[in-house]
């Protein structure tokens, strides 16, 4: 199951953060994504540990924790994704999938006119868009 | 291979097995526990795989009592190991290799023993390639003995396991630690892998099965016993280089026990446990420097390399061990309140200690004499776990591996785990009442998370930030941090209510919403107005309001900018002393709830323009301290996120910079925020709130100012009230010295320690007449500045100003005495040209207002410049003339004729006349007081001069253009080739009439260029009178003289004029003696009047076969029709306009 979904913007400042739980571990889960990102700087910035992944968008596991997994993902603009999901075995596939959908839904609503680059993504339309992701993954279907 | 001595036979005892009185018969009772704590220690130590007895060699030589006492020894010794397989070694120890044992000897020892021969081994100790050779046998022996027993010993419990020979799981796993620890000892690492995790296996499967403990207590056993093997096996992996491997195994191990955590009263054991797990890898980890293997793929974390990186760092470890360790502080606050009300004092059990069996605890029973074991209920045993957890400082611990894992991350470069490790240190120094420190590293971590923007992260810090600050009783940082808090971006989401649980999870602020924003800043406004809140009074700590305020101070990089900015903005760009212009001020804030402002200051580098605002709520009776300053009264409430704008006049007094420093804002009469203005050109984002989704709002209207206002202005100097006027009298002549009067005239303003700076610069080329350096290594300025002289008012009479403080060639500083309004000072430039050139003269004069040295600073300036040319006052040329009608011959100029040499040419001892003229190329007359040729010092006896015509007593005027010529009779008197005739000196001045001061007399050299002496060979001189009357004859002599030594042959010819007819050869020859002259004669009757020319005579020197015509104006003569009549005067001034 997702708990955590977070896009992260070219400053390391949160844009959106939104949680998944029943229980009140919004604080833990924001602890979490924010230490995630040591581990994405040290990814991104060793460019000849990851020469064969040039483009490679997926980051993969950035690191357990408790019990917690998290998973990254880095776009072109340099825009962070981060899911933290409590999943013990995570396909690989299922996380890239998840993420290529995450991707066009932020594409989508960054697009909006009305959206200025590097603000907090506040609309409610990415939101359920979101949540619809979420709920659908480790669903299987690759559709 | 451990290795125990002993000094003699007599303690080989305790090699001996403890006796068991275990009937044979009876069947095997089941295991009261899985693994004996003591039987590792017993197999290292106790429990000897090979025995050696040692012997000297004279002791079982020599004296047969000692042969019989060493077969005792030796029997005792098998006694003693009997039963066991132990292997026996007999060691003898030689003095020398020489010392021949008997073979008898050693056979006997041997069958006294019952060993190989090979098991009897010799040392020798005097000879060292002896005493090495022997010890590596000794040491193969005992390798083989070892190896030999431990896989008898092993082979044998395994042979258990593969039958199934035992009656429990406890035994099945027993025997798997067995063989693996009897394969460790002989160093195969495989099988001691192989049945390690055999065991974990079988032991992880007993979870919940087994019924023999109760089940809390049968729980800790088997995660004891887990630990054990765990660490076995990662000890094993991680120095056999296996890291990847080892990790794997540890995730397996975590995950397999993550969920075990038994009954919520006793989860504090686990998450001791399991915080120990993390703790016990991170240090091996650490300890094995284990590293990345080079053949693992560096895409972490995908499906090619399931790891991460930072599961290679112990850090990781050691941070999870603290977060669990932590969790066991929870737990073990949770089940200690919940015991405490339940139990009362009830039954807390006495004398619990371990048992012999790993993980197990006993309550001892003593009942007189006999002391009896007796099993633990779990009730008991949990009540006994927590007393003893009691004991125990968690949070020291705690503090101690995050600080171990902070250090190793910030090493890492993981600044944000640092600094999660930092605030975990953090939150346990405040459970633990250490506020001071833990203040400390708040406000260190709170750092990254204003920077990043991580506001959630960020209200959590500040609450705890908060309440350290309120009890260390710091009023101005309870205000700061709850302001800032009060003012932070929020995330939309999240908000429950503010349960105890929440607390725990969230810290002592909650989870972060409006509500709780809007509560922080109402609780500051409360504890400014004194009102007390049942809140602070519950944590029975309060303020103690002080008297005086309290200061805030914001500046531009302060975290409170949020909280209270302040932009000021001038309308003006620049503006005159004494003249009012407005200024903006702009207020805004992030605070949720209306801000009421009392008093606003704003102040100025200028005191003078300081104001203040007073809020129209307040009363307006409110003494001002300033009766000075401006007050206003208008509404101040400052609304979220709204520009309160303020416009202001202010008037400044000085002339410099006036820039608005702070706007001081009293709200609820004891806060005093002081914030540091900003323009509104420089103004920065706010840090936080630039990320938020919101519509930006400019802090002035005027969209204008908005982006270009500036918090300071330049306010412009005084205009000068003083005059400078430069005079000139039309262009400057080369030579003379030149004045230009400057002067001072103070029209309104006193001058004080005035300076003049004069400046001359080339008109044409920018720049100086001659850089500095240059003017030092050459000598010869075209334009030069020699001096200023000052006319003093009083008497009018010129002396040289001696506060001169620089003159240099085109730059010159002068001070200028003090000066009342209305006065005025004057002097002169002395400008000497000396080429012509055009040149700019700039005087700038700068003076302050009043002596003081605060007056000093701003110094008043007048400029002024003219363009001044510098022309060459006159052009000089010089001819030479021959005497008339007197021809030398000077061969140098026939023979000259290429026209290389352009010398002229001088004959000797003859007059040579030499014209020079002066024209006057200015546009005012100049006055000409003498012209004279001056000879070189040497050239004075070799020549003589004579002026024929020229300045009289009277000098003449010469006016603009117009042309003066003087007439000088040189008569040389050597030979020479190259002859120096000195300099023309002119001495001129401006011509006095026009009133100028007479005796500025300038003398203007010109060098006259050299020439060439000779001697004539042959001088031919005409004689003809002065003037002719028509019709009468008269008589036309050439006189030809022979100056050499020589016979001279000439020829002559005569060509026909018709206006004369004459008498005598028309071509004829001669001969002249040396030294003689010889005379040509003709008649002529002229035959016209006029001015007639001669008929024309050439003579030629055959010897230098040179021709001599004289010339045309030579050979003319005037004709009269009859006889004149005329008055000698005037016959005297005819021949003067002859010859001129």
């Amino acid at each position: 199951m997702i708990v955590c979904v977070a896009v992260v913007g070219h400053q390391n400042n949160p844009l959106y953060l939104q949680s998944f739980t029943e229980a009140d571990d919004a604080l833990k889960l924001h602890h979490v994504v924010h230490c995630s990102l040591d581990v994405i700087d040290e990814r991104v910035n060793n460019p000849k540990r990851n020469a064969p992944a040039l483009n490679e968008t997926f980051l993969g596991l950035l690191y357990p924790t408790e019990n917690y997994k998290v998973y990254g993902y880095l776009t072109n603009t340099k825009v962070k994704f981060i899911m933290v999901t409590t999943d013990l075995d995570v396909k690989d596939a299922d996380a890239r999938n998840f993420f290529r959908k995450f991707h066009a839904a932020y594409v989508d609503a960054v697009s909006n006119p009305f959206h200025v680059p590097g603000k907090k993504i506040a609309s409610r339309s990415f939101g359920a868009r979101v949540s619809t992701i979420v709920k659908s993954f480790g669903s299987g279907t690759t559709a | 291979m451990n290795l125990l001595a002993l000094p003699d036979f007599s303690k080989a005892s305790i090699l001996a097995r403890t006796a068991k009185t275990r009937d044979p018969l009876a069947p095997p009772p089941p295991p009261a526990g899985i693994l004996k704590k003591d039987w590792l220690l017993k197999h290292r130590t106790r429990v000897p795989a090979a025995v050696a007895a040692m012997f000297r060699a004279d002791q079982v030589s020599g004296d047969p009592a000692q042969w019989l006492q060493a077969c005792s020894d030796l029997e005792n010794l098998k006694s003693v190991i009997q039963g066991r397989n132990t292997k026996l070694v007999v060691i003898l120890v030689q003095s020398q290799a020489g010392d021949e044992l008997g073979e008898d000897v050693t056979v006997a020892l041997r069958k006294r023993a019952e060993i190989d021969s090979k098991h009897l081994v010799v040392l020798v100790e005097r000879d060292e390639t002896e005493w090495t050779k022997s010890l590596n046998k000794l040491t193969s022996v005992f390798t083989e003995l070892c190896t030999t027993y431990y896989k008898d010993e092993g082979r044998r419990i395994k042979s258990r396991i593969e039958k199934r020979n035992f009656s429990s799981v406890e035994l099945s796993i027993r025997y798997c630690f067995k063989v693996a620890v009897y394969a460790e000892f002989r160093r195969d690492w495989p099988e001691a892998l192989k049945f390690y995790e055999e065991g974990i296996r079988v032991l992880r499967e007993m979870v919940g099965t087994s019924t023999r403990l109760p089940p809390t207590q049968h729980l800790v056993e088997v995660k004891a016993i887990a630990e054990q093997f765990h660490f076995k096996i990662s000890t094993i992996l991680l120095h056999g280089g296996k890291v990847v491997e080892a990790i794997t195994w540890f995730r397996k191990h975590i995950r397999s026990y993550e969920r075990v955590v038994g009954s919520p009263e006793i989860a504090f054991l686990h998450w001791e446990w399991f915080s120990r797990q993390f703790l016990v890898f991170g240090e091996l980890i650490e300890t094995t420097a284990a590293t990345v293997p080079d053949t693992l793929s560096p895409r972490f974390g995908t499906a090619d390399n399931v790891l991460t990186e930072w599961e290679f760092q112990p850090a990781y470890y050691y941070q999870l061990a603290a977060n669990y360790l932590r969790e066991k502080r929870y737990a073990l606050e949770c089940s200690s309140s919940s015991v405490n009300l339940t139990e009362g004092v009830n039954g807390l059990p006495e004398s619990v200690m371990p048992s012999v069996y790993v993980g197990q605890y006993v309550r001892l029973f003593e009942q007189g004499d006999t002391v009896a074991v007796l099993p633990l209920s779990d009730t008991e045993y949990t009540s006994y776990a927590l007393s003893e957890a009691e004991r125990f400082q968690d949070s020291y611990e705690i503090i101690a591996l995050f600080r171990k894992a902070y250090e190793s991350f910030q090493s890492l470069g993981a600044t944000r785990m640092a600094s999660v490790c930092s605030g975990g240190m953090a939150i346990e120094y405040y459970a633990a009442g250490d506020f001071s420190n833990a203040k400390q590293l708040f406000d260190g971590t709170a750092g990254i998370y204003r920077q990043e923007g991580w506001t959630t992260l960020l209200w959590e810090n500040l609450g705890y930030l908060r309440e350290c600050a309120r009890r260390l009783n710091s009023l101005k940082d309870f205000i700061g941090y709850s302001l800032e808090m009060a003012a932070l971006p929020l995330f939309s989401s999240s908000g429950q209510g503010n349960s105890s649980e929440n607390k725990r999870k969230n810290g002592p602020a909650g989870s972060p919403t409006i509500s709780s924003r809007e509560s922080t800043q109402q609780e500051v406004i409360n504890i400014l107005e004194g009102k007390r809140t049942s809140e602070i009074t519950d944590d029975g700590s309060n303020f103690h309001l002080m008297e005086e305020s309290t200061h805030i101070d914001i500046d531009q990089i302060s975290p409170l900018r949020m909280v209270l900015v302040a932009c000021v903005a001038f309308h003006d760009q620049s503006v005159k002393p004494g003249s009012p212009m407005l200024v903006s001020v702009s207020l805004q804030s992030h605070l949720p709830c209306p801000v009421m402002i009392d008093k606003l200051e704003v102040q100025f580098n200028q005191s003078g323009c300081n104001f203040v605002i007073v809020s129209a709520q307040e009363d307006c009776s409110v003494s001002n301290p300033h009766a000075d300053v401006a007050t206003q009264t208008t509404s101040l409430t400052l609304f979220t996120d709204k520009w309160l704008r303020l416009t202001h006049e202010v008037k400044p007094g000085k002339s410099g910079k006036l820039e608005c420093l702070s706007v001081k804002a009293t709200i609820s009469k004891r806060l005093v925020v002081c914030c540091q203005a900003e323009s509104p050109v420089s103004m920065e984002e706010f840090p936080l709130w630039k990320f938020e989704d919101q519509v930006e709002t400019l802090p002035t209207k005027d969209n204008v100012l908005a982006f270009s206002g500036q918090k300071l202005i330049q306010v412009e100097e005084p205009d000068a009230q003083v005059d400078l006027l430069l005079d000139s009298t039309g262009p400057a002549l080369v030579g003379e010295l030149f004045t230009v009067p400057v002067t001072v005239l103070s029209k309104g303003h006193a001058v004080h320690s005035g300076e003049l700076k004069i400046n001359l610069v080339d008109a044409k080329g920018g720049g100086l007449l001659m850089s500095p350096r240059e003017a030092e290594e050459s000598e010869s300025h075209d334009v030069e500045l020699l001096g200023v002289s000052a006319v003093t008012a009083e008497n009018g009479s010129k002396e040289e100003v001696d506060n001169i403080r620089k003159i240099q060639h085109s730059f010159g500083v002068v001070s200028v005495p003090t000066l009342c309004a209305g006065d005025s000072w004057s002097c002169k430039l002395e400008i000497k040209w000396h080429q012509a050139k055009s040149v700019m003269l700039y005087v700038s004069f700068g003076y302050s207002l009043d002596s003081t040295e605060e007056a000093a600073l701003h110094r008043l300036n007048v400029h002024r410049s003219l363009q001044i040319e510098g022309k060459i006052p006159m052009i000089v040329g010089h001819q030479f003339l021959r005497p008339f009608r007197r021809e030398p011959l000077l061969l140098s100029r026939i023979r000259s004729s290429s026209g290389d040499d352009k010398k002229g040419s001088l004959a000797l001892n003859e007059s040579n006349m030499l014209i020079v003229s002066a024209r006057n190329c200015t546009e005012v007359p100049l006055c000409l007081h003498a012209m004279t040729i001056e000879p070189n010092d040497n050239g004075k006896q070799l020549f003589s001069v004579e002026q024929i015509s020229g300045i009289s007593n009277e000098c003449p005027v010469i006016g603009p253009s117009e042309e003066y010529k003087g007439i000088f009779s040189v008569n040389p008197r050597v030979v020479s080739s190259s002859f120096c005739l000195g300099e023309i000196w002119l001495s001129w001045s401006r011509d006095s009439t026009l009133g100028e001061s007479q005796d500025n007399r300038v003398i203007m050299k010109e060098m006259l260029p050299e020439v060439h002496i000779e001697e004539p060979p042959l001088v031919v001189t005409m004689e003809c009178p002065p003037y002719a009357i028509l019709g009468t004859p008269f008589t036309f002599h050439v006189k030809i003289y022979n100056s050499t030594s020589l016979l001279q042959e000439i020829k002559y010819s005569l060509v026909d004029s018709q206006n004369f007819v004459f008498s005598g050869a028309h071509n004829h020859a001669a001969s002249i003696l040396p030294k003689t002259e010889h005379i040509v004669s003709h008649k002529l009757v002229p035959l016209g009047s006029g001015s007639q020319q001669l008929p024309r005579i050439t003579v030629t020197s055959v010897r230098y076969s040179a021709a001599l015509t004289p010339p045309a104006s030579a050979a003319t003569v005037f004709v009269y029709p009859s006889e004149p009549k005329f008055n000698l005067e005037k016959g005297y001034s005819t021949t003067d306009a002859c010859v001129s």
